[in-house]
């Protein structure tokens, strides 16, 4: 890249960088107050005196976690659901962007698949019918409920038949050319020029299959299959008690314990963080389009 | 230049999506009818009694619907200019942002809250703007009278979508990032030579290199016009703030607990469906017509 | 074109197909329950007397919906859900499998799961459901009547508990005269909101413990304004108020437990909002929008705008927070705050005296507090299930084995329990202990059934009660063994008020009709935004009498006929 050296253009760098630096912390801080909560002792937690330094530091919390079996167990299924997840999701999508990319031309019902698409993004029959067709298809209690339950993501798709469709056709035309079929055009030639977005949708994939936690509640009849955020979300309720009867009482303390939550919130965040740099550098950096235009 | 031999491949290459479609998108439609029925459990779908449009009616007929739907559509609308806004500028900035290192360091922190849930989220708001919060305790820093922001029915909307543009823009920016990616150096060496500035550069090269996605975002986000958001507003409204916060979906859910509301839930999702398509269908048409310029 | 709509052809083949299979899937399911139930009852026929505790010859397995607590570990190594202490009991006397098909946490997750299987008519035999589930199956026909094995199958000892509810929780299950699920009751210590409050704080401002609403603004004006927690700044709150999300009084559907509400407030003024009370000319009238209210959102509106009550009152995200951090002085809550939240509060200060009244009073000088109904869970049986007794056999096992059982495994592994409580329980409990402190009765005297903590609490009483026994104050108290302290300073401190006379207040209902399953939602909005913007000064107290014409005019007087029609039945 080109870089001026001007006074005002050296300005304008500094401006930027403190103007980033800010919206960063303000991104930052709930994350930093949710760890030093989880640090704290219980009661001042409970207090609401916890800010951004932890108060009566302990290591309680932690401990706690790494000796509960079923967290653990969470998390292993949390990571089963999104290898598979966020592979199959990867593999559908390329699949399905490729033909859709074309023109009407070159694979005439192309726009009668796109609107059937983009139809079943914002329609849908609702929780109950979802849930009956799950059902009758054998997805409850098994891990590829939770991988297929969210249907395909045309959301996805949109936006890589949108960058295939912007990259140049000359490439395609010499692949041709050269006698090579569809699977290997989209193989060799599409995959590895279309990394960045196939970054993100990687991205969004994985994220996904980690965040979601309703499925997991619906299609499990038992705690001990819960993926990890169908875990956590259940122990982190804000407390009603106007629906307790007497033996709940007891449990209240429990449920209560916010440096619990809180500590299991940050573990619970760890892989994706773990994640993201490596993608990151794809869709930051991406790769240039350049030398194949020459 | 076209081979309809390839034709066929295109259709395997469609057949896993088409079938992941059909199963768990399409079949699981059939549940819209219950929009048009006084859904029993015990008939079912099929058996259950049919009362046309009596679920929409009974939304429409309520003495504060106008004011429910007026809140939904003001708050998503802003929502979707501040997460479509937002993260494009923020993306153009990062993309001026030379020190790799920084950047990537930034765009990194700026996406991790998304990944707290609103029920976490909401709580260290409602703190944030408490009495003694941080937020207040600026005001008093500059001689401003402390403030209870979520007592304030004139505040709420502009508190909520300020808290979810803050929420997603380092995630949204992500899309936009990859975009950017996509432009040709050349371009910017090509202008650099013809001696355009830093300004210049953003407007001829940048800003036209990632239209395209800007204008399918823009698109597509017209389909969240009825979706202000349940899962926020339900964690952070009180009865202070209905007149200005209520919106469908909590209505909806407070109306469930009282009675499960199975039909109603359906045909407010249903109303949410048809709106929200219609908008895209035109601005599809639209940018086609106008621009010449196929979305999807 | 041809290829499109081959293309087409197929997807709706497909599309057929499958919409078929599913339908036949539940064609095939839905009469088959039905089948079973015809040849169910001629089996269920055949023995002539109902035993309550009989024992099945073959075994009977029950498939059930399991609420379970999250946090809990109490089941010893080698024990699951559907094999422990209670299903083994269970196996043993009744020679009844447990067979779990799903469970989820109490709360949310658990209504979430009840009503997917409601919503998708595949019910487990035996489930808890709450009312608004209950009221929704029994219109969806899918409850078995339990109104005849109700009759057969009862123990005594459950008969006698539903009794004393005079009538309350049979009224909960009853549709059209038939019994549609068996009512849980609950000790009505839950039900009565006292006055809890930092009785070190009156000490060290030499203020008595407030009588009057009067008496007690004049307190919390001292609690604002005198620093009470001697850290020289103003800081401290009078009142708590609820959060977020929060009611500001209990109401007909949810009519106890309502911690952090103003309620006592509202009862001093003889106001009961959101009950169902019987107007002057002996018809049903709603509490909400009688004068006394306005009397009282008067006041309390005087009491906000001085400060008194908390400012952040259901805007703050915790209520509970300011009392744990030792910066409220009074607040309105249940007996069991020894359970939560006072143990965090004194863990932060140990000198926190925390300590509950039956008051304020009212103008005649007496403390009349509203009432819960005893029943707000139901055990409902599914149409058609084979052994529609075996609801009854569990519960009786239950009610007549509870005190016997190792408490350390929490009950909520028994399956589908639900609580029968003397309704005296909290009073029964701290009477007997203060004989057991007195020496004047022995753990070993108090297995009495139906009061199933008592041998328990006997035995921990001696070591977490310090002397003087007849004083409560924090420092007579022994805070080594936290889950004997919570639940002997609720029964102590908690139940004391419940001791004194008090002027009880029922609804008249405690379950919706008909135009409120469609209704209720809007007048409650009304209601509720109408309250708190009095109270909190956002709008003029003579909206409220905009209100009362609204809520009228809004179908509120065909809802309140409505209620006149359930209650005359």
């Amino acid at each position: 890249m080109v870089t001026e050296k001007t006074f005002g253009a050296k300005a304008m760098d500094i401006l930027l960088v403190i103007i980033l630096l800010a919206i960063g912390l303000l991104c930052v801080m709930p994350i930093w107050y949710t760890f030093a909560l989880s640090l704290s002792d219980k009661a001042a937690a409970a207090a609401g005196i916890v800010r951004l330094w932890p108060i009566g530091f302990n290591l309680n919390a932690y401990d706690q976690i790494m000796s509960d079996e079923k967290f653990i167990r969470s998390f292993g299924i949390s990571l089963q659901r999104v290898l598979l997840g966020a592979t199959l999701n990867f593999i559908v999508v390329v699949l399905t962007a490729y033909p859709l990319s074309k023109t009407t031309r070159a694979f005439r019902p192309r726009n009668i698949f796109m609107w059937v698409l983009v139809f079943t993004m914002f329609f849908n029959g609702g929780l109950v019918p979802w849930y009956m067709a799950m059902k009758s298809y054998g997805l409850m209690n098994t891990v590829w409920g939770l991988v297929f339950a969210g249907g395909l993501q045309v959301f996805h798709i949109i936006l890589v038949v949108n960058f295939f469709r912007n990259l140049p056709k000359e490439l395609e035309e010499a692949a041709l050319v050269d006698g090579a079929g569809p699977w290997y055009t989209l193989v060799r030639l599409y995959v590895p020029l279309a990394v960045p977005v196939l970054a993100t949708i990687t991205l969004f994939g994985i994220v996904y299959h980690w965040n979601e936690f309703f499925h997991g509640l619906v299609l499990m009849s038992s705690t001990d299959k819960y993926p990890l955020q169908t875990y956590i979300q259940q122990l982190v309720v804000t407390i009603d008690t106007t629906t307790m009867t007497e033996d709940e009482y007891k449990k209240l303390s429990e449920l209560s314990n916010q440096t619990l939550n809180a500590a299991k919130i940050f573990i619970a965040m760890i892989p994706v963080l773990i994640v993201y740099p490596f993608l990151q550098r794809f869709f930051i950096h991406g790769i240039t389009l350049g030398s194949v235009k020459e | 230049m076209t081979n309809r031999g390839f034709e066929k491949h295109y259709y395997l290459m469609l057949l896993p999506g088409m079938v992941w479609l059909i199963l768990f998108s399409l079949v699981p439609m059939l549940g819209i009818v219950m929009a048009f029925q006084d859904f029993n459990p015990g008939l079912g779908i099929f058996k259950s009694e049919w009362i046309g449009l009596e679920n929409f009616k009974y939304m429409f007929l309520l003495s504060d619907s106008k004011t429910i739907m007026f809140n939904t559509i003001y708050i998503a609308v802003l929502k979707i200019i501040g997460n479509l806004l937002v993260p494009l500028i923020f993306a153009l900035m990062l993309n001026e942002l030379r020190v790799i290192v920084m950047k990537r360091w930034i765009q990194t922190i700026v996406y991790l809250p998304h990944f707290l849930s609103w029920v976490i989220l909401s709580g260290i708001l409602l703190d944030v703007f408490a009495f003694k919060g941080p937020v207040n305790g600026m005001l008093t820093f500059f001689g401003v009278e402390p403030i209870l922001f979520l007592a304030r029915a004139d505040l709420f909307p502009y508190i909520v979508v300020g808290s979810d543009v803050w929420k997603e823009f380092g995630f949204n920016t992500i899309i936009y990032l990859a975009a950017l990616t996509s432009i040709n150096p050349a371009l910017y060496e090509a202008a650099a030579i013809d001696g355009a500035t830093r300004l210049q550069r953003l407007r001829f090269v940048t800003v036209p290199g990632i239209t395209t996605t800007i204008v399918l975002l823009a698109v597509l986000s017209l389909g969240n016009v009825l979706n202000a958001g349940f899962d926020q507003i339900f964690n952070m409204y009180n009865p202070l703030v209905y007149s200005t916060g209520d919106i469908i979906d909590t209505w909806v859910y407070r109306a469930g607990l009282q009675n499960l509301q199975f039909s109603l839930a359906t045909a407010m999702g249903l109303l949410k469906s048809v709106v929200s398509f219609v908008l895209i269908v035109i601005s599809y048409y639209l940018a086609s017509r106008f621009a010449n310029y196929r979305i999807f | 074109m041809k290829a499109v709509k081959k293309i087409g052809f197929i997807c709706i083949a497909i599309l057929m197909v499958v919409v078929t299979a599913c339908g036949s899937n539940n064609n095939s399911k839905s009469p088959s329950p039905a089948a079973d139930s015809k040849d169910g009852n001629k089996v269920t026929e055949q023995p002539a007397a109902a035993d309550p505790f009989g024992k099945y010859k073959d075994p009977v397995t029950i498939r059930i919906g399991q609420g379970i607590d999250p946090t809990d570990k109490s089941l010893p190594q080698g024990d699951t859900p559907e094999n422990n202490q209670y299903t083994r009991h269970i196996k043993e006397q009744l020679n009844v499998d447990t067979k779990i098909v799903w469970q989820a946490s109490k709360g949310k997750d658990y209504d979430q799961k009840v009503n997917l299987a409601i919503a998708s008519d595949d019910l487990p035999d035996l489930v808890i459901v709450n009312d608004a589930q209950l009221r929704q199956m029994v219109k969806a026909g899918q409850l078995a009547d339990l109104s005849e094995v109700f009759d057969q199958y009862a123990s005594p000892a459950i008969k006698g508990i539903i009794e004393k509810t005079e009538g309350r929780a049979l009224e909960a299950v009853n549709f059209d005269g038939k019994m549609m699920a068996l009512p849980n009751v609950t000790a009505r210590g839950d039900a009565v909101h006292t006055m809890w409050i930092r009785q070190d704080w009156l000490d060290k401002l030499k203020l008595e413990v407030p009588k009057t609403v009067d008496e007690l603004a004049a307190v919390a004006k001292a609690f604002v304004e005198q620093d009470p927690d001697g850290n020289n700044q103003k800081d401290t709150i009078g009142i708590s108020g609820p959060q977020a999300g929060g009611k500001i009084h209990a109401n007909f559907i949810t009519s106890s437990n309502n911690t952090f509400g103003l309620d006592p407030i509202f009862s001093a003024y003889l106001a009961y909002p959101g009950f169902w009370l019987e107007g002057k000319d002996g018809k049903p009238v709603y509490g909400s929008i009688q004068p006394e209210v306005k009397d009282a959102l008067a006041k309390l509106r005087e009491m906000y705008a001085a400060g008194l009550i908390d400012r952040e009152m259901s805007i703050r995200k915790d209520a509970a927070e300011p009392v744990v951090a030792g910066k409220s002085g009074i607040f309105f809550g249940p007996f069991w705050m020894g359970y939560w939240p006072l143990p965090d509060a004194i863990k932060n200060d140990p000198t926190a005296n925390w300590q509950a009244y039956a008051l304020p009073l009212d103008k005649n000088g007496e403390y009349s507090p509203h009432m819960a109904t005893p029943s707000s869970q139901f055990l409902a049986v599914r149409k058609g299930y084979e052994h529609p007794e075996v609801a009854l056999k569990l519960l009786n096992l239950l009610v007549r084995d509870e005190a016997t059982f190792d408490v350390s495994v929490t009950l909520d592994h028994y399956p589908v329990r639900i609580v029968y409580a003397p309704v005296d329980e909290i009073e029964f409990t701290l009477q007997s202990l203060q004989e057991v402190l007195a020496g004047t009765k022995k753990p070993e005297d108090l297995n009495i059934p139906g009061y199933k903590l008592l041998v328990d609490d006997a035995n921990k009483v001696t070591k977490t009660k310090l002397e003087p026994y007849d004083k409560n104050d924090i420092q007579y108290w022994n805070t080594d063994d936290m889950g004997a302290w919570s639940r002997l300073y609720s029964i102590f401190v908690g139940g004391k008020p419940l001791m004194e006379k008090r002027n009880e207040v029922y609804s008249l209902t405690y379950s919706q009709t008909k135009t409120m399953e469609s209704r209720w939602a809007n007048l409650e909005k009304l209601e509720t935004e109408t309250f708190l913007k009095i109270i909190m000064g956002a709008a003029p107290l003579e909206s409220f009498d905009m209100f009362v014409e609204d809520w009228k005019k809004q179908d509120g007087d065909k809802v309140t006929e409505e209620v006149a029609e359930a209650v005359k039945k």
